[in-house]
């Protein structure tokens, strides 16, 4: 409690707008004997402020408003003396105790130097000192011992927190900091374990929420639970927080690119009634959770309310990562593999005397990393993980934690390869079975016992709302003896009539939300490949050869609504070679090989070796690159700030003399690369667009360059674009050609940009592609 | 339990109209002295305090002190069920977590009964202290409100001085400036209509008027308005309940922005009358300029509105209506 009211205090004078106000303190007197100055007994409670409630220990009135007033109350520090010092020597003494049998080398013998240090100042926290440097020196210090190696670290002293009491978020906020500033994943994962170790040595149940602070999520993906909150809302709660202008903050936002920086720097012009208490772990995230849940109307004035009582309450670099947790962009660079690695670290840590590891582990904290993780694989759910951890420990935790219906695991997904040669090279010895790589939407369809049906995307994000028709089709074409189940499978544009699979970007037409089955425009069907679950049986270990009888013998093949991904099990590279033909010749982008009956499991989330993809733009025919002309860039956000985000790239046009836009690019600039690119182009910035630039209207580039380099780009395909302008007339009279997916492979020094790939090539590449024969590809969208 | 019986149930109606959208949730508190309330809006900026005596109620039982958090929008849905004329009575059980609201008809011939969910509001009491104040101002509450509501057509902060010359509101936007003036006024029929400036030191304060803005829609409780101020404390902006208490209003002042701090446009009356209480300063009473004394008693005007900076005139003049108009 102590503890609590010095903090307190100490957070007030970190706002230096303070005012004076007289300002009477309600605590116990037991508490502050001898801080009461003369000023206390002046000014007694007026009659209108009734003690309602046995409010033993109520806080001050204004008091934040005044420093003066603050230091006021400080006790004298002769008067405090004496308790200080016993306490620092029993603290001083016990951290010696603690360190000297572990002294063993002169870096120890250093840090018990420093720790000498500490106890006087650990001293002066649990008294009542009420001093802005020093609770910033206990920050510090915890940030210190936070970077130690794990072998050193000493849970006690990262803490300044009492036991049991809410972490401070200021703790998190920290080490955010400063995994911004470290881009080795071993030392990343070394502070987020001293920073979970520390959680679970003072107040285990404050773990959850800073694990999901620290994976910058709110819910398990598949609750479907978002923040949703615009920039906007942002900039309204920055602006109302911090009492200035919206205009303003908007120019800030445009000058440092991240909102969190913006409310870092925004310094308020507003003073206050009184600061309000440090942010917790435990209210910023349940207050991400309220806001989360807030809808209906006036839910964005609500939840920005919500933001800004948040705002108001942070502190030093508090803001930023608040900010960047609810735009859910915290762009630290920490990895969910890191965090799950250092959570199972931690337990280790943690645990040491509880729990001991199996006897056959050479190495308990590699161990426990990968239980963890492949834990999360099969039930990525911290919320019955963590508690898990917590009771159980790391060693049981694949027996207390499993999969089941109704929780999403991630997708095993497949290695790209360059051609056929390739995946007979890989799995020379075993036997494969080819599957055609169906161009829709994969998705993961859960049965329950109870006959209710889920559907889950590629990132566990419910859809079941999308795909009615879907939920129908499964519940007629399971065998009834199937109780329960869950089902990898793609779904797929598909004409019932001509007995066609339609592209992919057909499929992306259909409404996301609330379908009803009357309303479907675009029928889809289901092309099932695996089987990961059956009456309560899960299959994940099973051999895809055993997982795949599971799922013939289960489900009857319904042409038009649910087929079996058509196979081929050969090593004949001819074979293989027609198979892919006809895969691309019925619209599929390609082929997965699958390993069969060895090393043949189901490996949720993880790019395997055993599943290999053989997509179409691979093969040399299409994979052709371009050789294209930046004209104009987009201003980087985040980690971009500065340079340039986006370029649009240009073919030229001989026979007309123009450079036509063909896509913009953003993707396979690594940050040297992006930040030459970016430099170089400066130089070549020029006012407005050249009078021979194609380009849509709508699509604002921030800058305009003259054509001065050239850019080898490898793209996915080859599509028609509304926006773009590449080979007009050629393909399509008033529409052009773009990229998908395009990725930046080299500058081309040896060539001028009149050197550039033409529009007569690019047509000639698009008719080539024979995805895109079919008359009705609908215009897609960009997708960056 | 606890039973409270206001025969005035437009009170409570007016109160939580008046605080409403600037708290949302907020506790109660219920004891022996009296029902009373205190919150902070969620910026922290600022802070309302109700009180209503037990006296004011007609009936009034409070066994034990008893805390009850109530969702104000909630609150107000269900006070506007009730009839103008209407007794409230507000009353809870022990143990319960609702509090149930009475609206009986004047001729008793309706009586209805709502109850309310409570709600747990995590919220800490702040004892306030009486302070002296550099300057007091109490103006009629309609005049504050509308010189809020014109100000805030122009700008977003207002900066409150008082001098010798008065009391001057004046705001600063993109479009121009506007500066308002009151002076005192003693010299009225009805006594809400007195405009009285009590100063001891001259006080310059800057606020948001987005808040004085939401005080001001307390204007429907009393006639009258007091607001106190001194330099580098909240401002209190306080309304009478009646007979049996208070609404208070207290806000932090806006830390002042360079090129935001209006320049004080010259004021053209020098005329003004002091009073101090506390010092007991004999009266000071300067001739009011000519051409201001024949207007002010023609229409007996508290402010006056000077031209807007930086305009053509025509698009930028301020009316200058006689109050009694404007009141109508």
């Amino acid at each position: 409690m102590i503890t609590a009211l010095s903090s307190l205090s100490l957070r007030f004078t970190h706002h230096n707008l303070c005012l004076k106000f007289p300002i009477k303190i309600i605590v116990k007197p037991c508490f502050f004997p001898s801080a009461r100055s003369p000023f206390f007994h002046s000014s007694p409670l007026p009659s209108t402020f009734i003690n309602l409630r046995a409010m033993a220990s109520k806080r001050s009135a204004f008091d934040v408003l005044m420093p003066k007033a603050a230091k006021k109350r400080n006790p004298p520090p002769a008067q405090k003396q004496e308790p200080e010092t016993q306490e620092s020597k029993a603290l001083g003494s016990q951290t010696l105790a603690q360190s000297t049998p572990e002294i063993s080398n002169s870096k120890e013998i250093k840090e018990a130097q420093i720790e000498k240090k500490s106890p006087q100042k650990e001293a002066k926290k649990e008294t009542k000192t009420t001093s802005d440097a020093d609770l910033s020196a206990k920050v510090a210090q915890s940030v210190v011992e936070m970077k130690k190696k794990a072998a050193d670290f000493n849970p006690k002293k990262a803490a300044y927190w009492g036991k049991d009491e809410k972490v401070p978020f200021m703790f998190v906020a920290k080490a955010f900091d400063e995994i911004s500033r470290e881009s080795g994943r071993i030392v990343i994962t070394e502070i987020v374990c001293n920073v979970l170790r520390t959680v679970i040595e003072t107040t285990p149940k404050d773990l959850l929420p800073v694990v999901y602070l620290l994976a910058n999520k709110i819910a398990p993906a598949h609750e479907g639970l978002e923040l949703g909150i615009g920039d906007s809302s942002i900039i309204k709660a920055l602006s109302e927080a911090s009492g200035s202008k919206e205009a303003h903050i908007k120019k800030q936002y445009k000058d440092l690119g991240d909102l969190g920086l913006v409310a870092k720097a925004s310094r308020s012009s507003q003073s206050l009634m009184r600061k309000p208490e440090a942010l917790t772990v435990a209210k910023v995230f349940d207050s991400f959770h309220l806001i989360a849940k807030e809808s209906g109307k006036d839910s964005q004035e609500k939840k920005k309310n919500r933001i800004k009582s948040l705002l108001v309450a942070a502190t030093d670099c508090e803001p930023q990562y608040l900010i960047r947790l609810l735009q859910a962009k915290l762009r630290i660079g920490l990895a969910e593999q890191t965090l799950l690695t250092a959570l199972g670290h931690a337990v280790v840590y943690a645990q040491k005397n509880q729990f001991s590891p199996p006897a056959n582990v050479d190495s308990p904290l590699d161990e426990a990393a990968k239980i963890v993780k492949q834990v999360y694989s099969v039930i990525p759910v911290y919320d019955k993980i963590v508690p898990a951890l917590l009771d159980g420990g790391v060693w049981d935790l694949s027996k207390t934690c499993n999969f089941s219906p109704g929780v999403p695991i991630g997708p095993m997904l497949a290695k790209p390869t360059k051609g056929v040669s390739e995946i007979l090279d890989k799995f020379h010895d075993t036997v494969f079975t080819c599957e055609y790589k169906y161009d829709g939407e994969r998705a993961q369809i859960h049965y329950m016992d109870n006959g209710s049906v889920e559907i889950y995307s590629r990132n566990a994000e419910r859809n079941t709302g999308k795909f009615p028709d879907v939920v129908e089709a499964i519940s007629r074409v399971k065998k009834p003896s199937i109780t329960s189940f869950v089902l990898d499978c793609e779904l797929v544009a598909y004409d019932r009539e001509k007995k066609k699979i339609l592209p992919f970007q057909v499929l992306s037409t259909r409404a996301r939300k609330n379908v009803t089955v009357s309303e479907i425009k675009v029928d889809v069907c289901i092309f099932a490949f695996d089987m990961l679950h059956v009456n309560g049986q899960p299959l994940l270990q099973e051999q895809l050869q055993k997982r795949r009888e599971h799922l013939y013998s289960s489900f009857i093949e319904e042409s038009g609504y649910f087929q079996f991904a058509k196979e081929v099990t050969s090593n004949d590279l001819e074979e293989i070679q027609n198979f892919l033909e006809a895969a691309v010749d019925s619209s599929s982008e390609g082929l997965i090989i699958k390993t069969l009956n060895k090393d043949a499991t189901y490996e949720p989330s993880k790019r395997s070796n055993n599943w290999l993809k053989l997509k179409k733009d691979y093969m040399e025919s299409i994979g052709d690159s371009l050789d294209l002309v930046p004209i104009a860039a987009f201003h980087g956000r985040g980690k971009r700030t500065g340079f340039y985000g986006a370029f649009l790239l240009a073919c030229y046009d001989s026979d007309k003399e123009e450079f036509q836009s063909i896509c913009k690019i953003g993707t396979g600039f690594t940050d040297v690369v992006l930040k030459e690119r970016s430099q170089s182009l400066k130089s070549q910035v020029i006012s407005e667009p050249k009078s021979y630039y194609r380009f849509s209207e709508n699509l604002n580039p921030d800058v305009w360059f003259e054509p001065a380099e050239v850019w080898e780009v490898k793209a996915a395909d080859l599509t028609i674009s509304p926006v773009h302008r590449a080979a007009t007339g050629i393909v399509d009279p008033d529409k052009g050609i773009s990229l998908r997916f395009p990725r930046l492979l080299r500058v081309r020094e040896d060539k001028k940009p009149e050197d550039a790939t033409s529009a007569e090539m690019v047509a000639d590449m698009y008719r080539a592609q024979k995805h895109n024969q079919n008359n009705n590809a609908r215009d897609d969208s960009e997708e960056e | 339990m606890f039973e409270l019986r206001l025969v005035q149930g437009s009170l409570l109606k007016k109160v939580l109209e008046s605080i409403k959208d600037l708290v949302n949730d907020a506790n109660f508190d219920c004891s022996s002295t009296g029902f009373s309330l205190q919150a902070m809006d969620s910026s922290h900026v600022a802070l309302v305090a109700l009180l209503l005596r037990s006296e004011g109620f007609e009936h009034y039982r409070c066994d034990r002190n008893v805390t009850m958090g109530m969702n104000l929008a909630n609150m107000a849905k269900m006070l506007k069920c009730a009839g103008n004329d209407d007794i409230v009575t507000i009353k809870a059980d022990d143990g319960t977590d609702t509090v149930t609201f009475m609206f009986e008809s004047p001729s008793q011939d309706k009586i209805s009964d709502f109850e309310m969910k409570l709600m747990d509001i995590d919220s800490e009491h702040l004892g306030i202290p009486e302070a002296e104040y550099e300057s007091i101002l109490r103006m009629p509450s309609a005049e504050f409100a509308r010189i809020c509501k014109d100000l805030s057509s122009i700008g977003d902060t207002v900066v409150i001085s008082v001098t010798k010359e008065g009391v001057r509101f004046s705001t600063r936007g993109d479009i121009g400036a506007a500066n308002i003036v009151c002076r005192q006024n003693t010299t009225v029929d009805k006594p809400h209509e007195a405009t009285i400036i009590e100063m001891q030191e001259p006080v310059t304060l800057t606020f948001a008027l987005r808040y004085m803005n939401s005080f001001a829609k307390a204007t429907p409780l009393s006639e009258q308005v007091t607001i106190s101020l001194s330099s580098d404390l909240p401002v209190v902006v306080e309304y009478k309940v009646a007979e049996m208490g208070h609404i208070r209003f207290y806000l932090a002042p806006k830390i002042e922005e360079e090129e935001e701090a209006a320049e004080p446009a010259p004021v053209q009356t020098k005329s003004k009358e002091t009073r101090s209480k506390k010092e007991n300063k004999p009266k000071v009473e300067t001739a009011h300029v000519e051409a201001m004394r024949e207007e002010e008693e023609a229409s007996k005007p508290k402010e006056e509105y000077l031209l807007l900076e930086g305009l053509k005139d025509e698009e930028c003049k301020l009316q200058v209506k006689p109050k009694e108009e404007r009141q109508a």
